[in-house]
């Protein structure tokens, strides 16, 4: 357990080292290259004499090294010149709306998925195996943003009255259990894409797990004893199955992550992954690696915390 | 059994909030006050904060703010009116301006305006500077009595009244005498103004702006008392326009015909931005101007007219001015339209020949390396497609696509040969030529080698007479055009749309110092 | 572990299939110069739609998209054969030095393994790729280098097993050195985890490449698939996008696909727990 905490702090030490010697790689000034020529020539000598100071540039790279960390620790993700605002306040009020599409979205995949493994492995061979487990399969071809593309091009010709961007009505005066709504109808599309394209990784790993487990000879003690079918089915197999699915929330959280980047930006949703694709296009080097340190933080944790759960779960460890 | 129910139990759950929402529509969703709101559509959404120093330094941001804050002087489709300013004129012995102002204005938080605030105004932005105004030729604000001022100037200078007096917003004295550092200043008092409207909600991450009408505005009472700017890109603008859910929004050209049929009105804007070839004019054989012009003569504007914008853009003029200022525009130079024989017969007499399709010269196979960058939509495709035509013309060209910062790096510092670039204002007062010739920066041409290009340049900011400055410009733009030390591809036409509660317009020379967004304060007015 | 391929694939469907599938591209792939056009002239026929000179109409600039359909392809091969030869590659001189050197050597690589395991790849190569643009093979060596770490721990796994295996030690007592063993007799029984792998790696990449492409990171002077789809969304609101984006994402979303079946078919293969013949 130890060495996992390591690993993550190591991991996310390798991300910082990486985010600090990126722009000390360019040609020119690190801030030229954080904030580009374009906008150091608009800038006051004032704002530059601040920004050189917060970046230690004056000092020699170990120096900077240790002043980048003491930063990040104190919470200080840098300065958007652009946004002209602190990172971690633009990032703060993004991540809410990552947070729900995928909290949500791990949550549905995950239960219809399992749900699904479980009686497909049961029945294996049998018709409504095959017909799942081929749909299954033609699903999991398919990466969320084309999957995004084609609810959005099917709701913005075909059936119009879905919102097709953005998390809610701006200034729509909604108050109470309407605004919950209007969240929520603003997070259909985007949330069924991306639960599309998780339920069959979830799936084919229960179904897998599944069918292992069912010639397990407790499933036969169980049968035996005359429990009902479903009784056996989750009770004693399913809950087996879930073992692997859980472990796997952990790595899949990179996946879905990604995923989420891509759905956001085809939703104009206003998460993490829309700012980081925004923060890309305008080349504001700041906010982009606030959101990609955050975004892996979060991830690490959320890796340490299954980890954890694992502990709990599996009597063998 | 369980199994069922929990999957159907979800399934409910979707198709409950689906149902819902089909009964839902987007009616109930957009309240019914009583307030008439002006929806507007932006595909960036965040400009910034309106204030005068931190709103995004680009047009979109200006305008926002310009809704909380007055000038001077303003614009309307026809030219100069009043706002803070009453009446207006010229002291031409003194080169001053006189500005008499109006009485009984107040700002937002009830004190009043007077010439204190102006004379403070001119002096604070001596020492703290805003992005879009260029105050160094003012020697002296003067306060003549409480509502009047008298402004000296450094030297004669033509575009004072566009670029100043119409785009600087006036700052009360009570509220920013104390502030040290007015970029970071975002509290609520940076936002009192004397403008039509109040600024109630600003939400970056969504990129949404609301105003509230200001009551008692001087110049009347205004029709619109809510305007909200939400974020929409330009793609769903043209649906949520047809939806009713917005009033008015930019939209891409294929949409406008389904749009009219509509019913919508569409507004039409011509000559404001312009895609530019840059030339290296310091290296051989760039640096020869008939060179140039042969390359004029092989690229075919029309063509990458009709193709990269699909026929929505004006094919550029060589004097850089575009038609549609048909005030300055010179309709008798020399454009070099497309004749593949005539860059021949320019190349051959430079001593090139053709050889299996391209030009030689002293052993070596003429060849140009042309930079571009992802940064504009669609310069990539531009720039293959002039590589494509300067190919076929006999020019070999090597296309490298550098990220926008490298780019701006070594055109710069003069390591390319050609490159595909682009700016805007060329719809306001011409004196944005002086910044793209003999301008430092890479958007420019950086061209001073012909004297009385130079001279002509420097003169027509000091011309104060329109006709002469106009004679100016017409002889500039020619020289221009011979000299060609870049050249402008095409002027893309953009287009907004509007369902007409409020009669939008083009302001004349554009907002402020020539901002081409028909978002006028005025047109809120009854 | 000795696995008749042919076989295996040839009686499953799914197997079948996914063959059958990467088979097409394959042949797509290698004979782009004669079943297209230039993809990249411009033309001024625009968003015209299917006809026979141009079987998938034209785009927003007049280019003939059944032409960058293909060359699309071309670069999808390009890219997934690519990571997956160099991850697994280094997957396998990784993991499997690792497991026979152990030791100090052992501890280093595995760390190295678990810490670039748990970072999301996607993060890593839009970080790097925002400061510099990156050609088509520098983005292959930089997804690599982030895709071998899941196949070197199995492959060490694996290696460990076998080193303890019979024919392993005689050939151990005879006096065989560390590589030669690798070469000779780990490396060839690890044939199955190996072309999984490959085969896994292929996939991820291909979709990687896509999606990267899609929020503009790439090689600009190369086709993709990804570039592609971001265009056609621009103009999703005409009717353009029957013949341009769907087409584009079919294609995306059945090369991907057919990796996926194979890899299912031959994991089944694999894992005899799994394969329905064996009931």
């Amino acid at each position: 357990m130890r060495t996992k905490i390591i690993n993550y702090a190591v991991a996310f030490l390798v991300l910082l080292v990486l985010n600090f010697i990126l722009p000390r790689l360019m040609p020119g000034d690190p801030l030229s290259a954080i904030y580009g020529e374009e906008v150091l020539v608009q800038m006051s000598p004032e704002l530059k004499a601040n920004l050189i100071g917060r970046f230690a540039l004056d000092k020699p790279l170990w120096e900077q090294f240790t002043s980048y960390i003491s930063s990040l620790a104190k919470g200080d993700l840098g300065y958007s010149y652009y946004q002209n605002a602190a990172v971690s306040e633009i990032i703060l009020a993004h991540l809410p709306w990552t947070l729900l599409l995928m909290g949500l979205a791990i949550i549905f995949s995950s239960v219809v998925g399992i749900i699904m493994g479980i009686e497909s492995g049961w029945k294996r061979g049998k018709l409504m195996d095959k017909t799942c487990l081929t749909g299954m399969m033609t699903l999991s071809g398919f990466p969320s943003f084309f999957l995004g593309m084609m609810l959005l091009l099917f709701f913005a010709v075909t059936l119009r009255f879905l919102p097709l961007q953005g998390a809610r009505t701006a200034y729509g005066n909604l108050t109470g259990g309407w605004i919950v709504l209007d969240v929520l109808k603003h997070l259909i599309l985007p949330l069924t894409s991306l639960t599309l394209a998780e339920i069959p990784a979830n799936y084919l790993l229960t179904r897998n797990t599944m069918i292992i487990n069912a010639r397990e000879p407790f499933i036969l003690t169980a049968k035996a004893k005359g429990l009902p079918d479903s009784k056996v089915r989750y009770r004693h197999a399913g809950r087996n199955s879930l073992l692997p699915v859980v472990t796997r929330i952990g790595i899949k959280l990179g996946i879905i992550v990604t995923g989420a980047l891509f759905v956001e930006i085809i939703f104009s949703y206003p998460g993490v992954g829309n700012l980081i694709y925004t923060s890309l296009l305008m080349r504001d080097y700041p906010v982009l690696q606030g959101s990609l340190i955050m975004v892996t933080a979060f991830v690490l944790l959320v890796n340490l915390g299954v980890d954890l759960i694992y502990k709990k779960l599996d009597p063998r460890t | 059994m369980r199994k069922n129910k929990v999957v159907l139990s979800i399934f409910l759950v979707f198709l409950t909030i689906f149902l819902v929402s089909a009964l839902l529509k987007t009616d109930i969703s957009y309240g019914k006050t009583e307030a008439i709101t002006y929806t507007i559509a932006d595909a960036t959404g965040d400009w910034g904060y309106p204030s005068p120093y931190t709103h995004y330094p680009r047009g979109p941001g200006y305008v926002r703010m310009s809704f909380i804050f007055d000038t001077l002087l303003w614009k309307d489709e026809t030219g100069f009116i009043p706002l803070l300013a009453q009446k207006w004129h010229y002291e031409e012995k003194e080169n001053a301006y006189i500005f008499s102002l109006q009485k009984g204005v107040s700002w937002h938080d009830g004190r009043e305006f007077t010439a204190k605030d102006v004379i403070f105004t001119f002096n604070y932005i001596k020492k703290h500077p805003t992005w879009m105004v260029d105050s160094s030729i003012v020697e002296e604000a003067v306060e003549i009595d409480p509502y009047t001022v008298k402004i000296y100037l450094k030297e004669l200078y033509a575009p004072f009244l566009n670029n100043v007096a119409c785009t600087l917003p006036i700052l009360p004295q009570h509220i920013w005498q104390e502030v040290e550092y007015p970029r970071g200043f975002q509290k609520d008092e940076a936002l009192v103004g004397t403008g039509p409207y109040r600024l109630c909600d600003y939400n970056r991450a969504q990129g949404t702006y609301l105003y509230q009408s200001s009551p008692n505005y001087y110049l009347g009472k205004l029709k619109v008392e809510r305007i909200k700017f939400i974020k929409v890109s330009e793609q769903m603008a043209s649906a949520a326009l047809k939806r009713g859910e917005v009033n008015a929004s930019s939209v891409p050209p294929e949409a406008v015909k389904d749009l009219k049929r509509w019913g919508l009105q569409i507004l039409t804007c011509l000559g404001s931005w312009n895609a530019k070839l840059m030339i290296n004019h310091t290296k051989e054989p760039l640096s020869s101007r008939k060179f140039r012009q042969a390359l004029a003569f092989a690229i075919n504007r029309e063509e990458i007219v009709k193709i990269t914008q699909r026929g929505y853009a004006t094919v550029g003029s060589t004097g850089l001015i575009p038609p549609s200022q048909e005030y300055w525009y010179n309709p008798n130079i020399e454009q070099y339209s497309y004749s593949p024989a005539k860059a021949q017969a320019i190349l051959e007499s430079l001593g090139y020949h053709r050889k299996n399709g391209y030009y030689w010269k002293n052993g070596e196979k003429l060849r140009l390396e042309l930079l571009t960058s992802p940064q504009f939509a669609g310069f990539i495709r531009l720039a293959e497609l002039v590589s494509q035509q300067l190919e076929k013309a006999g020019i070999a060209v090597s296309m490298r696509i550098l990220d926008s910062k490298s780019l701006d790096v070594r055109v710069g510092s003069w390591k390319f040969d050609l490159a595909v670039s682009g700016h805007g204002a060329l719809s306001g007062d011409p004196f944005i030529l002086n910044k793209v010739i003999l301008g430092k920066d890479f958007i420019s041409a950086r061209y001073d080698k012909n004297e009385l290009l130079n001279k002509l340049l420097s003169d027509q900011l000091h011309q104060m007479d329109r006709e002469k400055r106009k004679e100016m410009m017409y002889k500039i733009q020619k020289i221009y055009a011979q000299e060609l030390p870049a050249l402008t591809l095409y002027y893309p036409t953009w287009y907004w749309a509007h369902d007409g509660s409020s009669n939008l317009y083009y302001t004349q020379d554009g907002i402020a110092f020539g901002i081409p967004i028909p978002l006028n304060k005025l047109c809120f007015l009854e | 572990m000795h696995i008749r391929y042919w076989e295996k694939l040839e009686k499953d469907p799914f197997g079948k299939t996914g063959l059958i599938l990467v088979i097409f591209f394959a042949m797509l792939a290698a004979v782009v110069p004669l079943v297209t056009q230039n993809p990249t002239t411009q033309t001024s026929f625009i968003f015209k739609p299917p006809s026979i000179t141009h079987p998938l109409g034209t785009n927003d600039v007049g280019q003939d998209i059944w032409s960058r359909l293909v060359w699309g392809a071309r670069t999808s091969f390009l890219v997934g054969l690519g990571v997956g030869v160099l991850s697994t590659l280094l997957a396998t001189l990784l993991g499997a030095s690792a497991a026979l050197i152990g030791g100090w050597y052992e501890g280093v690589v595995m760390r190295t393994v678990d810490v670039l395991l748990v970072i999301p790849t996607v993060i890593l190569v839009i970080l790097i790729a925002a400061f510099i643009t990156p050609s088509i093979w520098l983005l292959i060596v930089v997804i690599s280098l982030f895709r071998w770490q899941g196949a070197a721990r199995i492959i060490r796994a694996q290696t460990l097993s076998l080193r303890k295996s019979m024919h392993i030690s005689a050939a151990k007592s005879f006096g065989a050195s560390t590589s030669y063993i690798l070469f000779k007799h780990i490396i060839p029984d690890l044939g199955p985890i190996l072309v999984v792998s490959f085969i896994y790696s292929c996939r991820m990449a291909i979709f990687l490449e896509a999606s990267l492409a899609f929020i503009g990171i790439g090689d600009p002077s190369v086709i993709s698939w990804g570039k592609m789809m971001r265009h056609a969304l621009n103009f999703y609101y005409l009717d353009v996008w029957k013949w341009w984006l769907l087409p584009t994402g079919v294609a995306l979303s059945a090369f991907i696909l057919s990796f996926t079946l194979l890899s299912y078919c031959l994991e089944k293969a694999m894992d005899p727990r799994l394969d329905e013949s064996n009931v």
